[in-house]
């Protein structure tokens, strides 16, 4: 009897023992129901949802390459087989650099998704509701944004509102359409020009990045009086937007946040932007995986079209003298400013809206302040079709390096004219073949 | 894991192994032969399970830097594959084949029972590979190597045990012996024995015009015209410069080990100090090693012993990037820059192209270098408690210290923006274990004997490391961080922890009927606490039917023992520390605030990642085992995988860690021992040894691409097998490729990607000879696999018809190019538009990678007693080795034994990898 005491406080303080040695804690990471607790922590959440907008696979780089690549005016100069298909438009469905943008603006949601699920739930004292709805908006502009990059890229995606919490949360859910992963876009942006302060900051939203973004929106919904009502009251708050001078005066120099920029991501040592990687020739840095080609430069280097837009080229030493593009240029600090939306682009969205409204006097006076800007003599297109074809030349050169153009000829129908891309299948990117094999009820896009 | 049993029968081991000199095949087996097996040691005779027991004499003839590398084609069963030629480089090692996709697929290797770290703990990239943490363990101190292969074998070492165990025993004293001094010398040379053959200046001009012709583009305007044209010069024009030649050059190696070891009655020693420096075929990679080993017994009264091994050494590796990579990839920079572009700018000054390093800037400037300071250590004591049980206690550590430092200037791509960069990486890994057993053993009536071990153990892993970085210099005369304008730093630390309990019980009847239980749980802090615990039996049972009445009386046969047995091992090895919780990280900072993003989801389910085997062998010897032959053959069947499960992105997570899926493993594998000629003076042996392995993924959801995207891991396929675009042929009246359009809708699409051969080997193996005629011994040593395909990824640059112009070298098989109808060649027209070259990964660049080496060849001469006596040596054997004398290959690189990267789950993916050196090396062995 007493042996069998003796032997089951043995176990017991073995099993105890063992169960305490085994009991091993991180100390880089936390459990997901600790994650936004508080003001403090639902502020690190809301620091890390930038971060993964402006992540090398999103904003950092991946994402607006697949516009600028598309887009006809970079060639391909490097060795990696994805660059090389985007740029010669041979697109397959198992192309990196599409599946890992893809990825990228996906988790973004989902960190989107936490913040706004977790933080109107939260009851410290010192969390005001003002600052709650200022972190909550921010999180609904994210969410907009990156449905409305998945909307211009793929066409109508899977809407995932609510975070995943476990491995089942969200499955065998079909893609909505095109108008209501929109209609989603749109709903995000109202909420979170509701609940954002009207303040001005270039590196985080506010409600007037919200306005700036639903500027666009509604140019791709060709919604032009909201088009031209929202780009209008950026352009009127002169006093924080300018067009500045010159062209590089919102990028040379290291400067960073400066008048022109509407939204951009900022960088630092410890968040650092690769975006110069790319471009930069290897003595600069950089390994030159892609380059302006020869019309582009030569539109650059055309002092009646390019202007002063030619500082965002430079030509490496001889016997080499290869054209680099140089709009990301920080090495090694990698502080080169994701340019998400500048105030050009707001004049340029109200031109077309006003030229398609019938205002074409109007919509040449927006034109021809970017041209301005850019040291070239104003346009002197006199009907509608003439000031759409200025813009779209305009914005070509404004944002050669930016992602917008092949967006842009897609979005105005003009990819076939201009790029001879007829299959309207090509309109959009494929469906990542990887997601296809791993969600049975994702449906692809035709034609890859 | 020495138990109590293993101490006296390993004297008896050492009184009965060949002295180094004697040329007896590594494989060869005696009957009285004692093997080590997990905590513990048995006759051969009363082994039970799947044992490869190896003397470390037989395999030295290589001089590389580990013993792993050494075991290649030695042992069945036993698939061993250098990634590079890089001394001290990762070895894909693999016994009877790949269970799991990420829990990990190495073997347990244990040094006198301390279970030793072997993943590497490198940090500071050299872009791919990695360092072999096994290289820091002298060979030389090597008494023997067991591998144990089947359920009851490994069992005992349970939840570590699924991809087999290898116990490594080194060196120990002799108990009533004099001292004994050793001295072991080898020095020799290393060469590439063949390289890539690139085009001349004017041939890749030649490719290039033809590309834009055949693009449709003007003649007039073709990249290469002449300079006053403002083209780039004609063809003929072009300069050659060969790159790889500045790379290449004549390595050197040299060797010396001195040992001292003996004993008195109560107390016996080992002592060794080691160093081995191997100055590679490539620039700019060395390889240094300083070991010291201290290994002591000591008898405190009759009931009780205790003991320590020791084991200090220091490994210094130079490095360089030679792997994947364009920035500061020294071999990139000499295999990839067009030939026909200068050294140098108009301007003097060091011309770069394509992403590329400069080479002699590399060559000259390249500062990358790792200390790895390592300590393996084990005390241990034991006591008599009663006659027949014994108590044993061990406590032991394996400390490895891995310090990077790299400093790129500012001549370097890495360092030419930033004025200077330079990292350092402290890394630090703990293994300690602490265990006990105790043992029981007796034979009542003579009949029966029965053996009882019980045992527990607990140990635990730390991992640590502290990184920092510099840039923005004063100058490239300042190197270290404290000097730097910008630094960033950073740390981090992951534990683990397990307890374990185990035991075996191990009967036979006249040494005729046997029987072996084995029976280990485990519990492991990476599960969820309702899932820490795994259990892991085996059962074991042997015949050894010459032991019979009926066979005693057949002359021819000398042995036969038949054995069966089943088992369960576990696996937990990959997986992270906490990889069972849903969890949030720091790190993800913007604006130089703190960030926090989401990282894994929980599955709280997860749990032990389990193989069962299945296992039937036979010994058999012939003639007085003259002839010696062994055969298994085994049934493995992996469930519940530990995966990385692919989740639906939308999620916002990629994977889930998982117990998903199910792999098997069926083979067989034979290895036959001859003694062919023996007479007095005259001796001629044989050992032979192959191994067929049949591997395949039974279960899987969803299929998974390896990185590289040329592998694909799918059900009904086995692992590492190529997932590509298949070239059926090259038209002959267009110069088109044509590649096979699987789901027939009229375009060549990512859904026409198939499944086409794979890069593990369907037979492999080796081939021992040795002779010995008097005082002299020759051996020659091949090893070979069979039936494996090698991506060779740099045809795919190599070849890439235009598309990369001014990027990339061209191959001379580019040469072989279609050029007009009626042309027959699978190398497609040239041109940059449409699928010739733009699909990638294709069939046209996977090769077949079977080959046959004369792994190494040795002429030795021992000089005869009565001389050596003179001198007051008890032995003296000069010899000259040679390793890698001779390939044959089918495989267009070098050498189809190459592997771009340490990841395990991409195999045969050639991509700059430096090929297996030539060697040749004299030597001294001498024993006082």
């Amino acid at each position: 009897m007493r042996l069998s005491i003796y032997l089951l406080a043995g176990i017991s303080l073995l099993t105890s023992s063992c169960k305490k040695f085994l009991d091993v804690q991180p100390e880089q990471q936390v459990d997901a129901s600790e994650a936004i607790t508080n003001l403090g922590s639902a502020e690190t959440a809301v620091n890390g949802l930038y971060n993964l907008l402006g992540s090398d696979a999103y904003y950092g780089s991946n994402f607006p390459a697949l516009s600028y690549l598309s887009g006809g005016d970079i060639q391909w100069t490097g060795s990696q087989s994805a660059p090389q298909q985007i740029a010669n438009r041979q697109l397959t469905a198992d192309n990196g650099n599409v599946a890992s943008s893809w990825a990228a603006i996906y988790r973004t949601i989902l960190s989107a998704n936490y913040i706004i699920d977790a933080i109107p739930k939260l009851s410290d004292p010192l969390f005001s509701q003002t600052k709650k709805d200022q972190l909550t908006g921010e999180a609904y502009f994210v969410r907009a944004l990156s449905y409305f990059d998945l909307a211009r890229g793929w066409g109508g995606v899977q809407l995932i509102l609510t975070p995943t919490r476990l491995p089942g949360d969200h499955t065998g859910i079909k893609r909505s359409s095109l108008e209501e992963t929109y209609q989603q876009v749109l709903s995000d942006l109202n909420k979170a020009a509701e609940l954002l302060p009207l303040t001005t900051n270039r590196n985080r939203a506010t409600r007037k990045t919200a306005w700036a973004l639903k500027a666009r929106y509604f140019l791709y919904r060709e919604q032009t009086d909201s088009a031209d009502v929202y780009a209008t009251k950026i352009i009127s708050d002169a006093a924080n937007y300018q067009l500045l001078k010159p062209y590089s005066a919102f990028f040379a120099g290291n400067v960073v946040a400066t008048a022109e920029s509407v939204f951009e991501i900022g960088y630092s040592v410890s968040f650092k932007n690769g975006h110069y990687n790319w471009w930069l020739p290897p003595a600069l840095g950089g390994r030159r995986e892609w380059a302006p080609n020869a019309q582009l430069v030569s539109l650059l280097n055309d002092p009646t079209v390019g202007g002063n837009r030619n500082a965002l080229i430079g030509q490496t030493a001889p016997p080499g003298n290869l054209w680099y593009g140089k709009l990301y240029y920080r090495t090694p600090t990698g502080t080169d400013p994701a340019y998400l939306i500048r105030i050009a682009e707001l004049y340029l969205i109200r031109a077309e809206a006003r030229a398609k409204n019938g205002q074409l006097t109007e919509a040449l006076q927006d034109l021809n302040a970017v041209r301005d800007r850019a040291g070239i003599a104003p346009g002197t297109a006199d009907t509608k079709e003439a000031i759409l074809l200025a813009i779209e030349q305009e914005r070509r050169l404004e944002f050669a390096f930016e992602g917008d153009r092949w967006f842009d000829l897609v979005r105005t129908g003009r990819v076939a004219a201009v790029l001879g891309v007829t299959d309207r299948n090509r309109y959009v990117f494929p469906i990542p073949a990887d997601e296809l094999l791993a969600d049975k009820a994702l449906d692809p896009n035709p034609g890859y | 894991m020495l138990c109590l049993l293993v101490e006296p029968l390993l004297n008896y081991a050492q009184t009965v192994a060949p002295p180094d000199t004697t040329i007896a095949s590594s494989m060869n087996r005696a009957l009285s032969e004692v093997i080590v097996v997990g905590y513990g040691a048995q006759s051969k005779n009363a082994v039970v399970g799947a044992v490869t027991s190896i003397k470390a004499a037989g395999i030295k003839d290589r001089p590389v830097a580990s013993f792993d590398q050494q075991l290649q084609g030695r042992a069945p069963g036993v698939q061993v594959s250098a990634n590079t030629g890089v001394p001290g480089d990762g070895i894909f090692f693999r016994i009877r084949g790949t269970t799991s996709i990420n829990a990990g697929n190495d073997p347990l290797y244990v040094v006198d029972g301390v279970f030793i770290n072997n993943q590497s703990l490198q940090k500071v990239t050299t872009q791919g590979q990695a360092n072999n943490p096994l290289a820091d363990i002298n060979p030389a101190d090597i008494e023997s190597i067991s591998i144990l292969k089947d359920a009851t074998a490994t069992a005992i070492y349970g939840a570590r045990a699924a991809n087999g165990v290898v116990l490594i025993t080194t060196k120990r004293g002799t108990y009533n012996s004099r001292p004994k001094v050793g001295f072991n010398t080898y020095a020799g040379v290393a060469w590439a024995p063949e390289l890539w053959e690139l085009v001349t200046g004017p041939e890749h001009a030649t490719i290039i015009n033809e590309a834009w012709v055949n693009d449709g583009k003007p003649f007039a305007t073709r990249p290469f015209r002449p300079k006053s044209e403002g083209g780039r010069g004609l063809p003929e024009e072009q300069p050659t410069y060969d790159r790889l030649h500045d790379i290449f050059r004549t390595g050197a190696i040299q060797n010396y080990d001195l040992s001292l070891s003996g004993g008195n009655e109560k107390t016996r020693y080992y002592l060794s100090g080691g160093y081995n420096k191997q100055l590679a075929d490539i620039k700019t990679n060395d390889y240094q090693r300083a070991s010291l080993k201290v290994n002591l017994d000591q008898q405190i009264n009759d009931r009780v012993r205790v003991g320590t091994s020791n084991s200090l050494s220091r490994s210094r590796r130079t490095n360089a990037r030679v792997g994947d990579g364009p920035q500061g990839g020294i071999l990139q920079a000499a295999l990839h820059t067009p030939t026909y572009l200068p050294k140098f700018n108009d301007d003097g000054t060091y011309a770069k192209w394509a992403g590329f390093d400069n080479l002699d800037v590399l060559i000259k400037y390249t500062d990358m270098h790792s200390i790895s300071t390592r300590y393996i250590g084990n005390l241990y004591a034991e006591a008599d408690i009663l006659r027949k049980l014994k108590f044993r206690t061990s406590w032991s550590l394996d400390y490895n210290d891995y310090d990077e430092y790299e400093y790129w200037n500012s001549y370097t791509n890495r360092g030419s923006a930033s004025k200077g960069l330079a990292t350092s990486s402290v890394s630090k890994n703990i293994v300690w274990v602490n265990e006990q057993t105790l043992s029981y053993r007796t034979s009542p009536g003579q009949k029966h004997t029965l053996g009882v071990l019980v045992g527990n153990s607990i140990q635990g892993n730390i991992a640590q490391q502290t990184f920092a970085q510099g840039t923005n210099f004063p100058s490239d005369a300042y190197k270290q961080i404290a000097s730097a304008a910008t630094t960033t730093a950073s740390s981090n630390r992951a534990e683990n922890r397990q307890v374990s309990f185990f035991s075996r019980v191990e009967y036979n009847y006249e040494g005729k009927y046997l029987a072996e239980v084995n029976f280990r749980a485990d519990a492991s802090s990476k599960f969820g606490t309702d899932k820490q615990w795994g259990y892991f039996p085996s059962l074991g049972v042997a015949w050894r039917a010459k032991e019979e009445r009926f066979l005693q009386a057949v002359d021819v046969i000398s042995d036969l023992k038949i054995r069966a047995n089943y088992g369960l091992t576990g696996n937990q090895n990959g997986i992270g520390n906490f990889a069972s919780r849903g969890l949030w990280g720091g790190g993800s900072n913007y604006l130089d605030n703190p960030g926090t993003i989401p990282q894994q989801l929980a599955n709280p389910e997860l749990g032990w990642e389990t193989t069962r085997q299945w296992n039937l062998g036979l010994d058999l010897g012939l003639i007085n085992d003259r002839i010696s032959i062994e055969f298994n053959w085994y049934d493995k069947y992996t469930s519940d995988l530990l995966l990385n499960l692919p989740l639906p992105v939308s999620s916002g997570f990629r994977t889930i860690a998982s117990n998903s899926g199910e792999i098997s493993n069926k083979g067989f594998e034979l290895g036959i021992n001859t003694t062919n000629i023996r007479s007095r003076n005259f001796i001629w042996q044989t050992g032979f040894n192959i191994a067929r392995n049949i591997n395949r993924i039974e279960k899987l959801n969803i299929p998974i691409d390896a990185s590289y995207s040329v592998e694909r891991m799918a059900q009904g396929y086995p692992m590492h097998s190529f997932y590509v675009y298949r070239q059926l042929y090259v038209d002959s009246k267009t110069g088109d490729a044509v590649y096979e359009d699987v789901n027939k809708d009229g375009k060549i699409t990512a859904a026409d990607r198939q499944m086409t051969g794979q890069a593990t080997p369907k037979f492999f193996g080796g081939l021992n000879n040795n002779v010995s005629y008097k005082g002299f011994d020759l051996t020659v040593f091949f090893n070979f696999q069979w039936g494996n395909k090698v991506y060779n990824s740099n045809r795919f640059f190599h070849e890439s018809g235009g598309t990369r112009d001014d990027r990339r070298a061209i191959n001379k098989n580019q040469l072989n190019r279609w050029q007009k109808p009626g042309d027959v060649t699978d190398v497609p027209r040239i041109t940059t538009i449409g699928n010739n070259y733009a699909l990638n990964p294709v069939s046209r660049f996977l090769e077949d990678g079977s080959f046959l080496r004369l792994s190494s060849l040795t002429l030795g001469y021992t000089v005869p007693a009565l001389i050596a006596k003179r001198i007051h040596a008890s032995n003296i054997r000069f010899y000259v080795s040679s390793t890698n004398l001779w390939l044959l290959k089918k495989y267009k690189g070098p050498d189809p034994e190459v592997n771009v990267t340490s990841d395990p789950n991409v195999q045969g993916y050639d991509l700059g990898t430096p090929p297996q050196p030539r060697t040749v090396q004299f030597g001294l062995n001498l024993t006082l």
